[in-house]
């Protein structure tokens, strides 16, 4: 099943270089969508910072992605690069508690193919869901569901 | 600056397991620096301790603060009006800014987050090297600013072992012969003559053996 139909909630951060059309590309997948999808332009990949992908595990992501360029071609030579170690150091930290590391994954986008924001997204969407609900997501709903009960 | 690491969140979950209340404090100074115990270091944590107890169906209650100086009353006092709503404060400070912690608040359980390390420099970045062994007799002007009771594997005063090859230490060839860069620097400074001194034994009393140290200044004191 892919990932759109098994209902998982994405999370993209990503380099606006890669599309400068990103903000106007991006608006169709988000009313689509709603809250199971969530853009967050960067000025770099080099940018992200380990918290930015805790936050958005904690928030209810099932899967993160950062998009970068293509190696080599950084506008900031190095940025993603960066990315690429910022994206290791988090996966360790989120296996200490029992998160599976695939809900972290870097993609570098391809210098023959150069693709806008919106075609990135949905040919994820369309991708084999290697993995289900984040346990965090899923015990999110328990709690407001179990709090409801109560109320 | 004082070196700190982050202890295994295996660790971290055994110290907290009997709280549902936990105020993270981290620190933004010398811990920051070497990212371990600053704002971004806090928020890790935290978020990683929120998750987890998620996952857990655990209640548990994170709060997240950070202060400049974890080792100064006037930093501290700013935990005042907060410590007393949660049951134990997890501290990202060195061992002194837990202590400090602790002293100013003696009824709430403050635990340590990190393992203090050592006191150095941030080489590059990512790299934090051990130079200081706070000995309390610094003689760095005779070695030209390279401390061999650090930096040499054999902590020797008085001339190198014999033992480099090239110029790197025999126990650890990534470290390189601190008495190769004394010699090295000293020559390229034309002061060479600072070795013809016979180094007395270090002075051991003044680090170790009397107890915790102190440094009393009476044009400091109100």
């Amino acid at each position: 099943m892919d990932q759109k139909s098994a209902g998982l909630n994405l999370t993209i951060f990503f380099c606006q270089q890669l599309d400068p059309d990103q903000d106007v590309n991006r608006r169709a997948l988000e009313r689509e969508l709603g809250k199971r999808i969530r853009f967050f332009p960067l000025p770099c990949s080099g940018r992200i910072d380990p918290l930015h992908l805790m936050r958005a595990l904690e928030s209810g992501a099932d899967k993160v992605y950062l998009v970068t360029c293509p190696e080599g071609t950084c506008r900031y030579h190095e940025g993603n690069l960066r990315a690429q170690k910022r994206i290791a150091f988090t996966q360790e930290l989120i296996e200490e508690i029992g998160i599976e590391r695939e809900r972290l994954e870097l993609i570098i986008t391809s210098a023959g193919n150069p693709l806008t924001i919106d075609e990135i997204a949905r040919a994820l969407l369309n991708r084999e869901a290697s993995v289900g609900p984040s346990p965090v997501r899923v015990s999110m709903s328990e709690t407001i569901h179990h709090e409801g009960a109560k109320a | 600056m004082i070196t700190a690491e982050r202890k295994p969140l295996k660790e971290i979950k055994e110290m907290i397991a009997p709280y549902q209340k936990v105020l993270v404090v981290g620190c933004g100074t010398c811990v920051a620096e070497c990212a371990s115990g600053g704002e971004k270091e806090v928020g890790l944590l935290a978020s990683a301790l929120r998750m987890d107890a998620k996952m857990a169906g655990k209640k548990l209650e994170v709060k997240e603060m950070t202060l400049d100086r974890q080792c100064v009353y006037e930093f501290i006092d700013r935990l005042t009006d907060v410590i007393g709503e949660y049951d134990v404060v997890l501290s990202l400070g060195c061992g002194a800014g837990v202590q400090a912690v602790a002293e100013v608040f003696p009824k709430v359980h403050i635990v340590p987050a990190l393992n203090t390390t050592f006191i150095g420099e941030t080489k590059e970045a990512g790299l934090w090297v051990e130079n200081c062994r706070a000995c309390g007799d610094c003689k760095l002007g005779f070695f030209a600013a390279v401390c061999p009771i650090t930096r040499c594997a054999k902590g020797l005063l008085n001339g190198p072992c014999g033992g480099s090859r090239t110029d790197r230490c025999e126990v650890d060839p990534d470290v390189p012969c601190a008495w190769q860069l004394i010699i090295a620097r000293l020559d390229e400074m034309g002061r060479l003559d600072l070795l013809r001194k016979v180094q007395p034994p270090a002075d051991w009393s003044k680090q170790q053996g009397k107890g915790p140290r102190k440094i009393y200044r009476k044009d400091q004191r109100t």
